[in-house]
């Protein structure tokens, strides 16, 4: 497999065929793999990388005082123990955000919430939507049974563009979930963005440098029609986030709203994460939870 | 274009120049840096092979006269979390670390004006009386040149008194910007200049002494500064082939007087692989894990580094200033082998020494890395009276003994 060869058809704005995809993942030859995932994330959007400002409140406490005016999303965290929880969670969540996004509650939570509930997970999420939900904070691409199904389900109900996420899959199976995304994403175009690196960390056995730049370049590659590969900014911290931004993501999500910087401004979230993007050699642009860039 | 063409050149095995390595750091993507600094990692080690070494990073004393102000390490002279290690307390460091499999100290400390000469002579003879086939690599240049001073002894007759006391290498600390404007910012001027380094060291290779050699960027050096240093130490590299490896790491700030923000981990990888370029004339590259983090130390073998350093077991000095980081044996061989290389141990000489020890008998887990004394000691090593102290403080605590 010649480098240059798939470098410009992925500069061109061709996808590569799974196998092609497959053969790159499961090499070690890592710096071929982020030079292709950076020339396809050149291509779709330039030096641009934007992130996302994100107040977490606990579902059980969420109040105008917890949620920071620079806030342009606001996430619940945590898993309510019945729907009419959830849905007064949202409902306050909501009447704190005004115009900005609501998130929260993993398919896993609506799926229990649904059933505790006795009702079709359809209709919880059309009652979650009417009371403010705008996304679900993780759709794990590896914990669902059938992502079609789902992601017909959530569209249905009015939910997206969506946002999914993977819950810890290695990466091979990993790869092929990829792949599935870029099918759905083909006949469906409802898929906004992918968090290809794992939700759930494991003290234990932690994931290493290598595989999760590989599996940003791998969604990156495996899925090109999908508009943006994300990081979390405080999940994975600046170091790693960073230099993900070089393996083809585009996204900084999860940045703390909060600029809690006792060692001074410059050590504040944001500029921190100015700082990584600019250092990274890309432009900084804040979004909001719609991925609509702010002036 | 011209990056195209330095690449070349770089490919051929040609050597770059001032000029051309500015180019490469400032224009070059990185992961062109990377491929670069790669195809010289895989010629100088065709088989994949990417040791490090399991040895303690143990420092003797935080007391310092030198007060550089990027360094969170250092107490002044009389401070009352001072300390000296006693003897006992080395040697029983040193036992942890046989059992560790190790087989090296990392021995470096502040300029303590009441540790004279005699103090490390008599130390590191004890530790070859005990255990004579264990490795003593101590006292960076700054550390020599301070003895000489303290003492009035010339720096190859100390070098020499400490060799024959069971001296065995001499690690490259206290290089930081090899640029005397850098020094003077830095206020490390005084403890040792960039010519004064570079002479300890040529010393040290003259009396048979093998050597690393380090840089700390990110404080106030240029780009061009950050390529002198590289420079200077490969002219050195040309003229005694002394050293043995190369290990960069970022300034850490927490704590310090000088303060700032750390560089970020793209930085690291850039700074990495153009020195893999530019000291042609070095085998091993060193990932500075410990200041990185186990994620971009990992990635550093991937921009040209073939050594992922020490298991460390202790460290102090860049955990003052905010890093704290901690892997052992089994993590270090993990992420090697995750990268697609065999892990093997070595010594200080790179000598390869065997397969994981891990895997060859029980060894107990470590999943915090040790400090040299627990909070709150403040004991005073017995033997300390031995040794006339210069300080008045010093002075006072042997009177007190
Ligand atoms: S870096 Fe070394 S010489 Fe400088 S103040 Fe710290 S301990 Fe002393």
């Amino acid at each position: 497999m010649s480098i240059d060869g798939l470098l410009d058809r992925v500069a061109a704005g061709e996808a590569l065929s799974a196998s092609e995809v497959l053969e790159l993942s499961a090499g070690h030859d890592l710096l071929a793999l982020g030079t292709l995932a950076d020339a396809a994330r050149r291509r779709l959007h330039g030096s641009r990388v934007t992130y996302l400002r994100v107040a977490v409140c606990p579902f059980d406490d969420v109040r105008a005082g917890v949620v920071p005016a620079a806030a342009r999303e606001i996430r619940l965290a945590g898993a309510p123990d019945s729907l009419g929880v959830a849905l007064t969670a949202v409902e306050r969540a909501k009447a704190v955000a005004g115009g900005r996004v609501v998130s929260g509650l993993s398919w896993a939570d609506v799926a229990r919430l649904a059933a505790d509930a006795g009702v079709p997970p359809a209709r919880a999420l059309a009652d979650l939507r009417a009371a403010g939900l705008e996304a679900l904070a993780e759709i794990p691409i590896d914990a669902v049974a059938d992502l079609a199904a789902v992601l017909g389900t959530l569209t249905a109900a009015g939910f997206g563009p969506l946002r999914l996420t993977v819950a810890a899959a290695p990466l091979a199976p990993r790869t092929a979930l990829l792949l599935q995304v870029a099918e759905l994403q083909r006949q469906s175009g409802a898929i906004r963005a992918i968090d290809p690196l794992p939700t759930s960390l494991d003290a234990f056995r932690p994931t290493t440098g290598y595989d999760d730049v590989k599996a940003v370049a791998v969604a990156r590659l495996a899925a090109p029609n999908v508009a943006s590969v994300q990081v979390d900014w405080l999940r994975h911290g600046p170091k790693l986030a960073q230099v993900a931004l070089i393996f083809g993501a585009d996204d900084v999500d999860g940045v703390p709203a909060a600029d809690e910087a006792p060692e001074g401004r410059r050590r504040a979230p944001l500029e921190e994460v100015r700082r990584n993007i600019d250092a990274a050699g890309l432009t900084a642009v804040e979004r909001d939870g719609r991925f609509q860039v702010v002036s | 274009m011209m990056i195209d063409r330095i690449a070349r050149h770089v490919i051929e095995g040609g050597r770059v120049n001032a000029d051309e390595a500015l180019d490469l750091y400032r224009h070059a993507p990185t992961h062109r840096l990377g491929q670069l600094a790669d195809a010289i990692r895989a010629r100088k080690h065709p088989a994949r092979v990417v040791t490090y070494i399991i040895d303690r990073n143990v420092n003797y004393t935080n007391v310092c006269v030198a007060r550089c102000n990027f360094c969170a390490f250092y107490r002044p002279v009389g401070s009352a979390d001072a300390y000296v290690l006693g003897f006992d307390e080395i040697f029983s460091k040193i036992d942890d670390t046989i059992a560790l499999g190790g087989n090296q100290l990392l021995l470096q400390g502040g300029h303590n004006p009441d540790l004279p000469i005699a103090w490390y002579e008599d130390l590191f003879r004890a530790v070859k009386a005990r255990y004579p086939d264990f490795k003593l690599h101590a006292l960076s240049p700054p550390e020599v040149l301070h003895i000489s001073r303290l003492n009035q002894v010339p720096v190859p007759a100390v070098i020499e008194r400490l060799v024959a006391a069971g001296l065995d290498s001499i690690p490259g600390g206290g290089a930081e910007i090899l640029v005397d404007r850098v020094r003077r910012l830095l206020n490390c001027y005084g403890k040792a200049s960039a010519d004064e380094w570079l002479d300890v060291m040529r010393h040290a290779h003259r009396a048979g002494l093998r050597s690393t050699a380090t840089m700390m960027y990110w404080t106030v050096e240029t780009d061009e500064e950050r390529i002198e240093h590289m420079l200077r130490l490969r002219a050195l590299q040309d003229e005694t082939g002394g050293f043995t490896a190369f290990i960069t790491w970022s300034y850490q700030p927490e704590h310090t007087e000088r303060g700032g923000v750390e560089a970020t981990g793209v930085d690291y990888l850039r700074t990495l692989a153009l020195a893999r370029i530019v000291l042609d004339n070095f085998d091993n590259l060193q990932a500075s894990w410990v200041t990185q983090g186990g994620k971009v130390g990992q990635l550093s073998l991937a921009y040209g580094a073939n050594d992922m350093g020490s298991v460390m077991i202790e460290e102090n000095v860049v955990r003052a200033a905010g890093a704290a980081y901690c892997m052992d044996e089994i993590e270090i061989v993990s992420n090697v082998e995750d990268a697609g290389f065999t892990a093997k141990r070595r010594n200080m000489h790179y000598e390869i020494l065997g397969d994981p020890i891990f895997r060859e008998r029980d060894i107990p887990r470590m999943l915090a890395l040790e400090t040299a004394r627990a909070a709150g000691d403040s004991s005073v090593p017995e033997e300390l009276r031995n040794y006339p102290a210069r300080s008045r403080a010093g002075k006072q605590l042997r009177l007190a003994q």
